[in-house]
C-alpha cells in the first residue's frame, strides 16, 4: 500500500513536470511549455530587463578575436557609441552590441529570407519556406558570400562581426535567450558571413522586387495595344524627375529595337508576390524621402540633408543605430541588424540618405519546355538542360521537405502549380546575379568619406540594391545619384512577360556607372527624391518602374520657395502632411460634382470638402471623405478591370495620376461609361454617383469613426503580430501621398535632419526602441516621440568621455580574449 | 508544524540552485529532499511543499517584476487572455507550489517506506 501511494506520487511529480515542459496546443495557437515560461529563473521573467539601466555596468567583457580594447557608451536612447582602435575591431564590437539587443530579430530575418521558418514553426510556413528557396533568395545569399570572399577586405570584415556576434551568443545561457525564442521553443543558432548575405537579401528583395508583367501582359492582350497605350501612359508629364536634363545626355546613343512580345492573357491571380496591380495611390509604398539643401539657401551658410525612409514599422524595429569611431572614422547612423557598418548617416564632413529607386529590376521568361519533364528547354532552338536545386527545407517534428526547383538561364522557376500563370516562366532578378566582391563596400566606406569624390567612390558598391542617394558636405557640395543595377533595356523591354525561347530576348548589360543618372550642385540650390521618376523621357536609356507621383511634387514645390533654410524647416517638410493628389484631383471632383443631385445630407460633408486645405491632419474627417469618394469614383470609372479580376484575370488599374488627367481632359472617355446600366455615363454622372455612396458611407460611420487617424487605422506589430508585444491604435496624420507618409502598417522608419556645420548638429527618430526585447524600456521609448513629429538630437561623439552627464546611460569595455 | 515550517525553509534555501544552472524542475526533487527529512501527514505536507515552491518563485518572479515596474508581466498578461499583472505574478506561484507540494508529498511517502512517519 505504501509503495503504491509512493509510485503514484512519484509519477504524479514527473507528469506534472512532462506536462509543464511540453509545449501545448490551444485550438490553433501554440502555447510555450508553462514550466519552461513561467519558472522566474530561465523563464520570461528573466527578460524583464530593470526599467532603469542607467550606470549599471555591464562588463569588462571578453571577446575571442578582438585586437585592442573597444570602448562602448551607451547614451539615454540606448544608442551605442562605439571607439574602436582599427575598423574590423569596430565591426565586431557592432556585432556584439547589435546582437546583445537584436538577436532574434536578426534570428527571424534570416529564416525568413532563406526559407527556414519551418525549422522553428513547424509545418504552417512550409509555403512561405519553398516560396523564399523557389524565389532564390537562399541561392542569391550564397552567390554573395562566395564573391565576398575573393576580397580579403570584404570577407574580413563579414567575418569580423559574425565573430562579434557568436561572442554574444556563445555566453548565454538559457535564462538570458531573448524573449521570442522562449516563447517559440527554440535557441539561437551561431551566426555567419551567409546570414548577413541573407539581411542584405531580404533588404534588397523588400526593395526591389516589384514588376507589373504578368497583369501588363494581360493588359495588353485584352485592351489592345492602342487603349493600353491610352490607360497606361508611362510617363507623367507634371512629374518633376530626381535628375533633370541639362544636356548632360547629350551624345550618348543607346539605341536598341523595340520589343513588345505579345503573349496571351493568362488566367488566376498571381499568389506569391504581393497584388502590384492597383495602382500606388492605393497602396502601402515601400518609399521614401530625401533632400539637400545648399549652404546658399540655409541660415547658416551650410547644407543640410534630410532624410525618412518609408518602410513597414515592426517592432523590433527595422533600423539600429549607433556611432562608429576608429582613427580613421567617425561616423553615425543607421543600418539592419545583421549587417556590418552605416546604411545612412553622417559623420563630421559629409550626410548621406537614401530613397528607393523603384526601378524594375525583374523579369519575367516564358520558357519553351522541350517536353512534359520540363528539364530540358530550348534557347534559339537548341535545347538546354536545366540546372535542378534541390532545397531541403526542415520541417519541425516532421521529415525533411525536398523540392526541387529548375534553374534555366534566366533564373529560377518559381512556382510549382500548373494552375499558377507564371507556372512556365523564369525568374530573372538582378539579385541573383554575383555581386562585385565590394558589393558592402558602401556601407563600410562612406563612413570615412569627406568629400563629393568620396562618396562618388564609395556608392558603387551598392550593387543591386537600386537607391537614390543623397549627399552632402561641410565643404558645400550637394548631390544626389540614382545608384544600383540597372538592366539595358530595348524600348518596352520587360514591360511584358518576355519570350525566354530567344537569346535574344535577354538584357543588354547594365548601365554603365558613368551613365547613371546624377546631380551635383544643380543651380537651384537643392537635390530631392521621393521614389518618382528619376529622369524625364529624354534619358536615353529606357526604364520601367512603380514610381511616386506625389510626395515629390510637394517636396519640390516645398523646397523651391525656401529661403534661410534651417533644421527646423527641414522637419517641417518631413512632417508635411499635404497630399498632392487630392489637391490635384478635388478641384476638378468638386467641379464635376453636379450639386443639384445631391440631398440635404449629402451638404455636411460638401462643406467640409469645400473648405479642405489636402491636409491629412488626424483630427479632420475630409481627409476620409476625399479617400472615400475618390476610390469609389476611380472603382465605378475602372469597372471594366474590376470585371477582369474578378474572372481572376490580373490586369492593370491606371496610375492616380493618368485617372485625374482623364477626369481633367477626357470626361466622356468610354471607360466612364458604366458597364452594368443601359445609360451612357460621363465623368460627371461618375462623380456624382461615388459621392453619393460616400455620403451614404460616411453617415453610416458617423464623425467619430470619420476622423481621419481613426478611419485610417495605425499600428506598430510585432514581428509574430502577437498584440502583446505591438504598439496598437496610435493618432497619427499623414498618408501614402503625403510627405509625411504615414500609411497603416508603413511609414517614415528613421526621419534625420543633419546640419553640416562644424561640428555637425544631427536630429533623428525612428518609431521603436533599440532594443528589441519587449521586456526592456527601450523596445518602443522612441514611438511617442516620432508620433508626436518630435526629434532627439543625435550625438557624434569625439571622445568616449566626451557625453554630457544627463545622457549617458552605461559604458562597457570590450577586451580582447 | 515544525517540519511543515522547516520544509518551507528548505525549499527557499535549496531552491536557490535554480539562479546557479540548477534546471527549473530541480525543485521537484529539493522538495522531495525536503519532505523525505522533514516527514509530515499528506495535507501538510502538500501544504508546506506547496508555500515553499510558491514562495520561492513569486519572490525571484516579484523581485524581477519590480525593477522592471511591471512592464514585461502587463505584456505576459495580454499574451495570455489579458491577465492582470498579479495574475500573471500568481501564475508562476501557483506552477511553482505545484511542483513543490507534489515533490514534497513524494519524498514524505517515499520515506515512510523507511520508517520515517510524521510524529
Amino acid at each position: 500500500m505504501r509503495v503504491f501511494r509512493f509510485l503514484v506520487a512519484l509519477l504524479l511529480t514527473i507528469l506534472l513536470v512532462w506536462q509543464l515542459h511540453s509545449p501545448q496546443q490551444l485550438g490553433t495557437s501554440r502555447i510555450p511549455a508553462l514550466g519552461d515560461f513561467f519558472n522566474p529563473f530561465t523563464g520570461f521573467w528573466q527578460n524583464a530587463e530593470p526599467a532603469d539601466i542607467t550606470g549599471i555596468l555591464n562588463g569588462p567583457l571578453s571577446i575571442p578575436g578582438l585586437k585592442q580594447p573597444v570602448q562602448v557608451v551607451y547614451d539615454d536612447l540606448k544608442v551605442p557609441h562605439i571607439f574602436a582602435e582599427n575598423l574590423a575591431d569596430a565591426i565586431m564590437a557592432q556585432g556584439y552590441v547589435t546582437a546583445q539587443n537584436r538577436l532574434w530579430q536578426m534570428d527571424i530575418s534570416t529564416r525568413q529570407t532563406s526559407g527556414r521558418l519551418s525549422e522553428v514553426l513547424g509545418a504552417r510556413t512550409l509555403h512561405l519556406d519553398k516560396l523564399a528557396r523557389r524565389r532564390g533568395l537562399l541561392f542569391a545569399a550564397e552567390n554573395d558570400w562566395k564573391a565576398w570572399q575573393t576580397s580579403p577586405e570584404t570577407a574580413l570584415y563579414m567575418e569580423a562581426y559574425a565573430a562579434g556576434v557568436n561572442a554574444w551568443i556563445d555566453q548565454l545561457t538559457p535564462a538570458d535567450y531573448p524573449l521570442e525564442f522562449k516563447l517559440l521553443g527554440y535557441a539561437p543558432e551561431p551566426w555567419s558571413p551567409l546570414k548577413t548575405a541573407l539581411v542584405v537579401e531580404s533588404m534588397i528583395d523588400a526593395l526591389n522586387k516589384r514588376d507589373n508583367d504578368l497583369a501588363a501582359t494581360n493588359s495588353l492582350a485584352v485592351f489592345g495595344r492602342d487603349t493600353f497605350n491610352y490607360l497606361y501612359p508611362l510617363w507623367n508629364p507634371r512629374q518633376q524627375p530626381i535628375v533633370p536634363d541639362t544636356g548632360q545626355w547629350k551624345g550618348l546613343n543607346v539605341s536598341l529595337p523595340e520589343m513588345s512580345a505579345q503573349l496571351p492573357a493568362t488566367t488566376q491571380r498571381d499568389t506569391g508576390i504581393p497584388d502590384m496591380s492597383l495602382p500606388s495611390a492605393f497602396r502601402d509604398f515601400y518609399g521614401s524621402n530625401n533632400w539637400a539643401v545648399s549652404g546658399a539657401r540655409t541660415r547658416s551658410g551650410y547644407p543640410i540633408l534630410a532624410n525618412d525612409t518609408h518602410l513597414p514599422l515592426k517592432l523590433p524595429h527595422v533600423w539600429f543605430q549607433q556611432q562608429l569611431h576608429t582613427p580613421e572614422r567617425n561616423c553615425y547612423g543607421v543600418v539592419v541588424p545583421g549587417v556590418p557598418g552605416i546604411a545612412i548617416g553622417f559623420n563630421e564632413e559629409i550626410a548621406w540618405g537614401f530613397t528607393n529607386v523603384s526601378q524594375e529590376v525583374v523579369d519575367w521568361y516564358l520558357i519553351d519546355w522541350t517536353d512534359q519533364t520540363r528539364t530540358a528547354y530550348r534557347i534559339d532552338g537548341a535545347p538546354q538542360q536545366a540546372d535542378l536545386r534541390v532545397e531541403r527545407i526542415a520541417v519541425k517534428g516532421q521529415p525533411d521537405v525536398l523540392d526541387t526547383v529548375r534553374y534555366t538561364i534566366w533564373g529560377p522557376v518559381v512556382y510549382d502549380d500548373p494552375e499558377h500563370p507564371l507556372y512556365n516562366c523564369a525568374y530573372r532578378y538582378v539579385t541573383h546575379d554575383a555581386p562585385t566582391p565590394e558589393s558592402l563596400g558602401q556601407f563600410l566606406n562612406i563612413g570615412r568619406a569627406k568629400t563629393y569624390t568620396d562618396y562618388r567612390n564609395a556608392i558603387p558598391g551598392l550593387d543591386c540594391l537600386a537607391q537614390n542617394v543623397a549627399f552632402a558636405s561641410h565643404s558645400g557640395d550637394i548631390a544626389i545619384t540614382v545608384e544600383g543595377k540597372f538592366p539595358v533595356r530595348a524600348r518596352e523591354q520587360g514591360r511584358f512577360i518576355l519570350d525566354g525561347s530567344q537569346s535574344a530576348n535577354a538584357w543588354h548589360g547594365f548601365v554603365p556607372q558613368e551613365d547613371l543618372p546624377a546631380l551635383l550642385n544643380p543651380s537651384r540650390g537643392f537635390v530631392f527624391s521621393a521614389n518618382q521618376h528619376s529622369t524625364p523621357p529624354s534619358y536615353p536609356y529606357f526604364y520601367l518602374g512603380n514610381f511616386d507621383d506625389n510626395r515629390g511634387r510637394r517636396i519640390f514645390n516645398r523646397l523651391e520657395h525656401m529661403q534661410g533654410v534651417t533644421a527646423d524647416s527641414m522637419k517641417s517638410i518631413q512632417l508635411d502632411n499635404y497630399n498632392q493628389l487630392a489637391a490635384d484631383a478635388l478641384p476638378i471632383m468638386l467641379q464635376l460634382l453636379d450639386r443639384t443631385a445631391l440631398e440635404a445630407a449629402d451638404q455636411e460633408w460638401l462643406k467640409a470638402l469645400d473648405a479642405w486645405k489636402y491636409e491629412y491632419k488626424k483630427d479632420l474627417i475630409a481627409p476620409s471623405l476625399f479617400e472615400m469618394w475618390f476610390q469609389d469614383t476611380y472603382l465605378l470609372t475602372w469597372d471594366e478591370q474590376e470585371a477582369f479580376r474578378q474572372q481572376k484575370i490580373d490586369v492593370l488599374f491606371p496610375e492616380g495620376w493618368r485617372f485625374i488627367e482623364l477626369l481633367t481632359k477626357d470626361t466622356t472617355s468610354v471607360f466612364f461609361d458604366r458597364r452594368d446600366t443601359p445609360e451612357r455615363e460621363t465623368a460627371r454622372n461618375i462623380v456624382t454617383q461615388a459621392f453619393r455612396e460616400m455620403s451614404q458611407k460616411a453617415r453610416e460611420k458617423g464623425q467619430e469613426a470619420l476622423t481621419w487617424s481613426v478611419f485610417k487605422g495605425f499600428a506598430i506589430r510585432h514581428l509574430t503580430s502577437q498584440a502583446a508585444f505591438s504598439r496598437l491604435g496610435l493618432q497619427t496624420s499623414g498618408s501614402r501621398n503625403t510627405p509625411n507618409a504615414i500609411g497603416q502598417d508603413h511609414g517614415p522608419s528613421f526621419r534625420m535632419v543633419v546640419e553640416l556645420t562644424q561640428p555637425v548638429k544631427a536630429w533623428g527618430v525612428y518609431p521603436g526602441g533599440q532594443s528589441g526585447n519587449p521586456g526592456s524600456a527601450y523596445y518602443d521609448n522612441m514611438i511617442d516621440t516620432w508620433v508626436e513629429g518630435n526629434y532627439f538630437e543625435l550625438l557624434l561623439l569625439e571622445r568616449p568621455d566626451a557625453i554630457p552627464d544627463n545622457r549617458l546611460l552605461v559604458r562597457q569595455t570590450l577586451l580582447p580574449k | 508544524m515544525k517540519n511543515s515550517f522547516y520544509t518551507i525553509i528548505l525549499i527557499l534555501i535549496l531552491g536557490q540552485a535554480s539562479h546557479f544552472g540548477l534546471p527549473w524542475w530541480g525543485l521537484a526533487p529539493i522538495a522531495a529532499i525536503a519532505g523525505w527529512l522533514f516527514p509530515q501527514r499528506t495535507w501538510s505536507c502538500l501544504l508546506a511543499g506547496f508555500a515553499g515552491g510558491f514562495l520561492l518563485w513569486i519572490t525571484v518572479a516579484l523581485w524581477l517584476d519590480t525593477g522592471n515596474e511591471g512592464m514585461l508581466s502587463a505584456r505576459i498578461g495580454t499574451l495570455f487572455m489579458g491577465l492582470s499583472r498579479w495574475a500573471v505574478l500568481a501564475t508562476s506561484g501557483v506552477l511553482g507550489g505545484l511542483i513543490g507540494g507534489m515533490g514534497c508529498l513524494t519524498g514524505t511517502w517515499a520515506g515512510s517506506l523507511f520508517g520515517r512517519t510524521a510524529a
